[in-house]
């Protein structure tokens, strides 16, 4: 709609100009109602808010330009020193049914004679009296030249400036020179509180189009952002070219129409709110989106379904409309230089062979190959994850070339192929999941129509609407907010901030926040809440049987492994039980976190769980986190967390028998030999852990090591990389001092252990498995020392070679690590937590050889480890032992002299220059 | 009128809220509190760090409601949130000077 700058609006139909002029003051009223009723009723039946925007301003300014007649003058142009202006939404005749009638007397100077005002003020009060509602200011041309940053509304209204009446010249002069002067010397200044305002704006609005009931005006993608590019275009011109011109050809070509289109439909239904609210309120409640869609509001000859397809419609023209002013606003930002593009251009240097990086935006190198290529569009996105990067416009078009030649290539192939994408992509997709910025890359994925692509059923909740009390956004945008939440979380975790974090959430978000750090697989919490809420996309009561569908389905596609495939679903199976649990049972009830515990079997699921149910609320609304939810959730998490360490020794299994599914589970992994009773036998008395911490598959082949056709005493060890650590696994009948031995020889490799768990069943066979980072490389570099070290493992074992050759050699050989944070010990004996072992739990400073000088300790005093738990957070060590002393609980003495021999060997390890010297 | 503050366990609030309802009391403000009386806070351990919670989480309910329904709101209130363990919270009654609907200004029980 392009603006006129110079001509009062067009004419009443049924009017000539000569009968509208002689419209008496008394008239008004009457002609005005009259007028009114008929716009409105045209409006009813074309449903077109652009004819009426332009109808009910052509009829306002028969009423100010009457008005004016009766107290300014009688000529419209014969005052030579003052002009009556339109600004705002009226000097753009796009006056709605309740808009405010923006109007500038303007002055050649202070001295004008005719604009006395009083007169002014009759006039004003005359319009009033006609119900309009006018807003006015007095300016001197001289003013007009000044930009005042305390009134930037009325310099950025003075772009709209359009003649009403009075002095010609006087508006020649505001439009051809003092505009454009100002514009000239303040560009800067303008464009960047324009920003300002529009940031300030969309934080507002929570910085998303997609609100269940959305502001059509106010809101990221409403009317105001039209405007907004509008003027970004129109003061561009003014600056480059020193003149008017249609602001809508500054606008990108490729986004024009999509823009004009979203701005017809936004006319159209704020017209259709004013007309039934009988005010200025724009707000798109659920009622009127029920009416507007019975009305077809907007549609113009296309279809809706209900309210919830018409919403849709809604939103895919908000989308264009802020996708408009977005790149308006980047084009703006890119044109200033500043601090923040100094910094832009720093992240040039990220570019690589396939994408460069300009300015905080990343374009492709080269086309996308024949057939399309998912490695190298997942690369992309990583880049955006890792680099908190924006997509360019080409970066755009090549993601919709690749993802068609991927399309094409997946016809040619057999319906079987196993090599379709997204078939398997789970390895691309990923590091994608986990890395800082992946709330923007998934953002970006999902306007590009990728996440449809991965996820089968992402499109079912893509601009849903779904009504209810709490929820602000759509399905879509509350999956995507509560990954954003994640990613505030990793800001806070990364951040060296010691100072406590501002707002009444700020501690609450630290400690979810060492949460987060805490856990293996952040990249399944992200995915388990990528489908959280895919069900209520589905026709069904509730939404948690599609939302497993989705997630069972979803991780097949993708090619998670099993492990991982029951994880997200747990997430997803369970995501509203913590929420609710803080909400209806007593947290602080024994019975209620053993019965929370059990379900949730370890304390990492119990993590993650944790993780998801905080940004799922986060994500609901701003306000819906309270401290006070955030506490509740913390302390029930700290409760379960601290039953799963504490119970270990007491939830045994006992298998029921051969025809148990978890005997018929591990069975399926087995050849047709392996005897169920036998499989049973073997689980029995191993804790309940022992099932959750590991999959069936990993059971089965500790099965088939551990019995053997012969009955000989198993002694079995394997080693294999995971992720940026290695596993050991033993599996051996129980000994004393085994554990201590196990401990002292990955010391002796070198190796820093990060984590343990040592079971036994009722038949005394051990399986420990040990994870372990190689500080040195030792098996990164040299694959062949995997064997070796298996091989010399097992010769300690077998007593064929001394632990302590071994540990001559190690010991005092490197330095200590340098503690970056002070971790105090704390070492507690619970007698109670275990009917028939004494819990030992041990936090201190962790360091290489840690678990060697204390279970050493623990074997020297003849005491048996039933059961071990080893645990490291950044560099604290949290050790958990079941201990016995002869079959029995430690006594008090016995467990005061451990207490004292593990300190003094603490304070030996510290006060040793290479802190490993003291030999065990 | 008489305005009845009711401190609560979290986990009493839904079958309170369907006791009220079910005699007829609709209108209510709910909010999250925390707080102790007698029962204190205790110390928790996490990963080898001590906290100590000494403001438990709990439920505030509000109610105003017309002299002649009192009895029957606290005999509801008693029955629905009671657990028998320490923390089930307390109730306070006040007096109410006036109450206006601010749609009508209706006053008084009308406003209630």
């Amino acid at each position: 709609m392009p603006n006129s700058f110079m001509q009062p609006a067009s004419s009443i139909p049924g009017y000539s100009a000569t009968e509208l002029s002689y419209l008496s003051y008394a008239d008004l009223p009457r002609f005005y109602a009259a007028e009114r009723a008929r716009i409105w009723a045209e409006f009813e039946s074309s449903k077109d808010g652009g004819q009426y925007v332009l109808a009910r301003t052509a009829l306002v300014d028969v009423l100010v330009q009457q008005t004016f007649r009766e107290f300014l003058s009688r000529d419209l142009l014969a005052p030579r020193n003052f002009c009556l202006v339109a600004v705002g939404g009226y000097g753009r005749q796009e006056l709605f049914p309740h808009s405010d009638v923006d109007l500038l007397f303007l002055s050649s100077d202070n001295r004008s004679p005719s604009l006395k005002r009083d007169t002014v003020s009759a006039m004003l009060q005359a319009l009033w009296d006609l119900r309009l509602r006018i807003g006015h200011s007095n300016r001197t041309l001289a003013d007009c030249y000044q930009f005042q940053p305390d009134q930037f509304e009325f310099t950025i209204s003075l772009l709209d400036a359009r003649y009403l009446a009075g002095g010609w010249e006087v508006f020649e002069n505001l439009r051809q020179r003092a505009i454009p002067h100002l514009v000239a010397r303040e560009r800067q200044a303008i464009v960047a509180r324009l920003e300002d305002f529009t940031v300030r704006r969309h934080q507002k609005h929570g910085g998303t189009i997609f609100h269940l009931e959305p502001n059509v005006k106010d809101a990221p993608g409403g009317l105001r952002d039209v405007q907004v590019a509008r003027w970004l275009s129109q003061i561009a011109n003014l600056e480059e070219k020193g003149a008017w011109d249609d602001p809508e050809l500054g606008w990108p070509a490729a986004m024009r129409e999509a823009a004009r289109d979203g701005f017809r439909f936004l006319c159209d239904v704020r017209c259709f709110l004013h007309g039934f609210r009988s005010r200025d309120d724009n707000l798109l409640t659920y009622e009127l989106q029920e009416l507007a869609a019975a009305k077809a509001m907007g549609m113009r000859g296309e279809l809706c379904a209900d309210a919830a397809d018409w919403m849709r419609h809604y939103f895919r023209k908000a989308r264009s409309v802020d996708a408009l002013a977005t790149r308006m606003m980047e084009g703006s930002q890119s044109a200033r230089t500043s601090l923040y593009g100094l910094y832009q251009d720093w992240k040039s240097r990220v570019s690589n062979t396939d994408f460069s990086v300009v300015r905080g935006r990343i374009f492709p190198r080269r086309s996308p190959l024949t057939g399309g290529d998912p490695a190298l569009l997942f690369q992309l996105f990583e880049m955006v994850a890792r680099h908190d990067l924006e997509l360019s416009p080409e970066a755009g078009r090549w993601v919709e070339e690749n993802l068609r030649s991927l399309d094409e290539n997946q016809r040619a192939k057999p319906s079987d192929s196993k090599d379709k994408f997204p078939l398997g992509c789970w390895s691309h997709l990923r590091p994608v999941l986990s890395l800082p910025h992946s709330d923007r890359a998934l953002r970006a994925m999902h306007q590009q129509g990728v996440i449809a692509k991965l996820i089968l059923h992402f499109r079912l909740i893509d601009a849903l609407v779904i009504r209810d009390y709490y929820h602000r956004y759509t399905v879509d945008e509350h999956t995507l907010r509560t990954i954003q939440c994640l990613a505030d979380l990793r800001a806070v975790a990364r951040s060296s901030q010691q100072e406590p974090l501002p707002g009444s959430m700020g501690s609450w978000r630290k400690k979810f926040a060492e949460l987060l750090f805490e856990i293996e697989r952040p990249d399944l919490v992200t995915l388990a809440l990528l489908v959280h809420d895919i069900g209520k996309g589905m026709e069904a009561e509730e939404h948690l049987p599609g939302s497993i569908v989705a997630a069972e389905q979803t991780a097949r596609r993708l090619g998670l492994n099993e492990e991982e495939r029951e994880t997200v679903e747990f997430l997803v199976a369970h995501h509203l039980e913590m929420s609710s649990a803080i909400r209806r049972l007593d947290t602080f009830d024994p019975q209620t976190v053993r019965w929370f515990s059990e379900k949730m079997g370890t304390v990492e699921r119990l993590k993650m769980l944790c993780l998801v149910t905080y940004a799922d609320i986060q994500a609901v609304n701003p306000e819906a986190m309270t401290p006070w939810k955030a506490e509740a959730l913390w302390q029930f998490h700290v409760h379960c967390t601290n039953y799963l360490a504490r119970s270990v020794d007491e939830e045994r299994l006992e298998v029921a028998g051969p025809a148990s599914a978890e005997v018929q589970k591990i069975a399926a992994h087995l050849g047709p030999s392996a005897n169920p009773q036998d499989i049973s036998h073997f689980l029995n008395g191993f804790p309940r852990r022992y099932l959750q911490t590991h999959t069936s598959e990993e059971i089965a082949a500790h099965f088939s090591r551990a019995v053997s056709p012969k009955k000989e005493k198993p002694l079995h060890v394997s080693v294999r990389r995971r992720e940026s650590w290695y596993e050991l696994t033993l599996i051996a009948a129980d000994q004393p001092g085994i554990f201590s031995t196990l401990a002292g020889f990955l010391m002796a490799w070198g190796m820093n252990i990060l984590k343990v768990e040592a079971f036994a069943n009722c038949d005394g066979i051990i399986v420990d498995t040990f994870r372990f980072s190689d500080l040195f490389r030792t098996l990164e570099l040299n694959p062949a020392e995997k064997a070796k070290l298996e091989n010399q493992l097992l010769e300690v074992l077998t007593g064929n070679l001394e632990l302590d050759t071994l540990l001559s050699s190690r010991l005092g050989s490197h330095a200590a690590l340098h503690p970056k944070v002070r971790i105090p010990t704390r070492i507690t004996f619970d007698p109670a937590s275990s009917s028939h072992s004494t819990l030992l739990e041990l936090v201190t400073q962790d360091f290489p050889g840690l678990l060697y000088h204390v279970s050493s300790l623990i074997a020297d005093q003849g005491h048996d480890i039933h059961i071990a738990l080893i645990d490291t957070e950044g560099q604290k060590a949290i050790d958990a032992f079941y201990l016995t002393s002869q079959g029995k609980k430690l006594s008090s003495e016995a467990g005061q002299a451990l207490r004292e021999a593990i300190l003094n060997r603490l304070e030996q390890v510290k006060s040793t220059p290479t802190g490993l010297d003291p030999s065990p | 009128m008489k305005k009845v503050e009711a401190i609560i366990q979290t986990s009493r609030l839904t079958p309170v809220k369907d006791a009220l309802q079910e005699i007829g009391i609709d209108g209510m403000t709910v909010s999250e509190v925390r707080g102790h009386g007698r029962q204190k806070g205790h110390t928790e351990i996490y990963r080898g760090n001590e906290y100590t919670v000494d403001l438990l989480p709990k439920i505030k309910i509000e109610i105003v409601l017309p002299d002649d329904r009192l009895e029957q709101v606290l005999d509801t209130l008693l029955q629905a949130a009671k657990t028998g363990k320490i923390g089930d919270g307390k109730i306070f009654v006040y007096n109410v000077e006036e109450a206006i609907r601010i749609r009508n200004e209706e006053r008084g029980d009308l406003a209630l």
